[in-house]
């Protein structure tokens, strides 16, 4: 049970009646890894999240969550869970909440002042009740209530959503802290620039499946470059269509979309032409992301 | 974790508790003033006299009880202001513990922490419990304070402890089947219109099998049956009342824990 992987699943997969909303999801999250869960509204990323934590049951395969079955009341002592959509009992204060949330856990909240005090959360604004704080503050609440107790495993849905951009900065920070103490983060989002500048390996899900998994930076080279050639004289660009697709065709300026093996041999033909300048991109997450989305 | 959650259904209702008590300590109490006067006495004498059949067989045996001292006071146990203010919070609690949490959100928190969702039933159970044994007491202490001047001989307040009692188990009964309702559903609102509908059916069904002799074989079906104030004030508490509340309430807590326990959140 020590040597198992923080979350692991095995062709888990989730049905709504005629509605396959997870299928066949196997994967596993190392210890001390932020992993960003990806995909556009409806892939399955929350309902994933629900069946890790056992508030759902799966329709096949299994998974387990700090060595334990989801379902085991144990396994939840030492995980962190923000909800995507973030839901309070209205009358009490934020204190009360905390407090009652941390008490659930059986474990003092030895974060929570730091938690607090980083995504400015006052005392003052701690006393009120929940049902007059703004979105954004809920969603603080929900950080602080997710992680006060410094959990061994964060599930976060979304955790950045209403946050402000300091604040999202300051969550970026929380979440480097909490990876140094070793605890393992797996959040999900749409936004693409922050699993790219969070996680160490991001999974892609459409439709209920997983259509991509590996680190920012594979997943990066697995896409096309695009490459954006200017000439000092006119060239005929439809050759160079043997090397990837042709964007924009001009007799003094080509861009295309090739693969990474095929740059080397794009960039020797491109020699043997007038070059001005040459631009190779890097593609971005998002692009990549887009790339299995399109 | 049952004693935190617990804590937590009292904190959210906690105020609710207080006028309902309030209410039903201040009705039984104005009822034992009722009962002093004779002008009442013998105005429900006559009353009942002239009533048509139908009205004499609702009350059947218990007439003469009724229309004593003794028997007013009770009737301020079964009057429908009472059995309404027992069935706010027999409702409210349960439903809004389960179906409520689903429904606003809050129960994902709860459950993606360290606690059973037989915990979670039994601190609903528990906080039906407490909240009911506030109001049947408030309801007695209403009646203890009225006779506590004296002025009706014979009577004391320790006449309706078992009547109070027996408006405990019946609620207890009801708010058992709540949590049952409650475990099936997503919302507070759904939980409750069943919940209310399956009371009021069972109150209607009772009243309809006394005075409709057609459905009398039906009137066992309703918990209401099993609750009569003043059969309790002539015979005292029988065990077949308590056996079926009792075994109601069993099945139903049986039910929500299986239910609870499976199903999808």
């Amino acid at each position: 049970m020590a040597d198992a992987p923080p979350i692991r699943t095995r062709g888990l997969a989730k049905r709504y009646g005629r509605l396959l909303a997870l299928e066949d999801l196997s994967l596993d999250v190392e210890a001390g890894e932020v992993f960003g869960f990806l995909g556009p509204n409806g892939a399955g990323k929350t309902t994933t999240i629900r069946l890790l934590l056992g508030l759902i049951r799966p329709s096949g395969g299994e998974a387990t969550v700090l060595g334990r079955p989801v379902r085991s009341v144990a396994a939840h002592a030492d995980i962190g869970f923000l909800p995507g959509d973030m839901a309070f009992w209205p009358r009490l204060s934020g204190v009360e909440t905390l407090d009652f949330l941390a008490a659930l856990a059986g474990r003092p909240a030895t974060l929570r002042a730091s938690l607090l005090e980083r995504l400015g959360l006052s005392a003052t604004e701690l006393a009120r009740p929940v049902r007059t704080y703004s979105d954004g503050m809920k969603q603080k609440l929900g950080l602080v209530q997710a992680l006060q107790c410094g959990p061994r495993l964060a599930l976060l849905d979304e955790p950045t959503k209403g946050l402000d951009p300091l604040v999202q900065q300051a969550f970026y920070e929380i979440v480097a802290d909490l990876k140094a103490r070793g605890a393992t983060i797996f959040l999900s989002s749409h936004v693409l620039s922050e699993a790219e500048r969070l996680c160490d390996r991001v999974a892609m899900l459409r439709a209920g499946q997983l259509v991509s998994l590996g680190d920012v930076e594979t997943l990066r080279r697995a896409e096309q470059r695009r490459v954006t050639a200017d000439f000092g004289a006119d060239v005929d660009p439809a050759p160079l269509a043997h090397f990837g697709a042709l964007i924009v065709a001009l007799p003094r300026h080509v861009e295309l979309l090739v693969a990474q093996e095929q740059v080397p041999a794009l960039v020797a033909r491109l020699g043997m032409l007038p070059l001005a300048d040459l631009v190779i991109e890097r593609p971005t997450l998002e692009e990549a992301f887009l790339e299995h989305y399109r | 974790m049952i004693g935190v959650l617990f804590r937590h259904h009292v904190r959210l209702h906690r105020v609710p508790l207080l006028p309902l008590a309030l209410g039903l300590a201040l009705f039984e109490w104005i009822m034992t003033f009722v009962a002093r006067e004779p002008a009442v006495s013998s105005f429900l004498t006559s009353a009942l006299r002239a009533a048509p059949p139908q009205f004499l067989a609702l009350l059947n045996q218990e007439l003469v009880a009724t229309v004593s001292p003794q028997g007013i006071i009770g009737v301020g146990y079964t009057h429908p202001f009472t059995l309404i203010m027992m069935a706010v919070w027999a409702v409210r609690v349960p439903c809004a513990a389960l179906a409520g949490e689903i429904g606003r959100g809050t129960m994902d928190l709860v459950a993606a922490r360290p606690v059973s969702r037989s915990a979670q039933v039994a601190a609903a159970l528990l906080a039906l419990l407490a909240g009911l044994t506030v109001l049947a007491a408030a309801a007695w202490l209403g009646t203890f304070m009225g006779l506590a001047g004296g002025g009706l001989e014979g009577v004391t307040a320790w006449h309706y402890l078992p009547v109070a009692a027996a408006m405990w188990m019946l609620f207890a009964c009801c708010g058992a089947v709540a949590i049952l309702v409650s475990a099936l559903a997503r919302e507070a609102g759904t939980a409750i219109a069943w919940i209310s509908g399956l009371l009021a059916g069972s109150y209607v069904l009772d009243y309809a099998a006394r005075v409709w002799p057609k459905l009398t074989p039906l009137r066992p079906l309703s918990l209401f049956r099993y609750y009569e104030p003043q059969r309790l004030l002539a015979t005292g508490l029988a065990r077949e009342d308590v056996i079926v509340f009792a075994a109601v309430a069993a099945v139903a807590l049986l039910l929500a824990f299986a239910v609870f326990s499976r199903r999808d959140l």
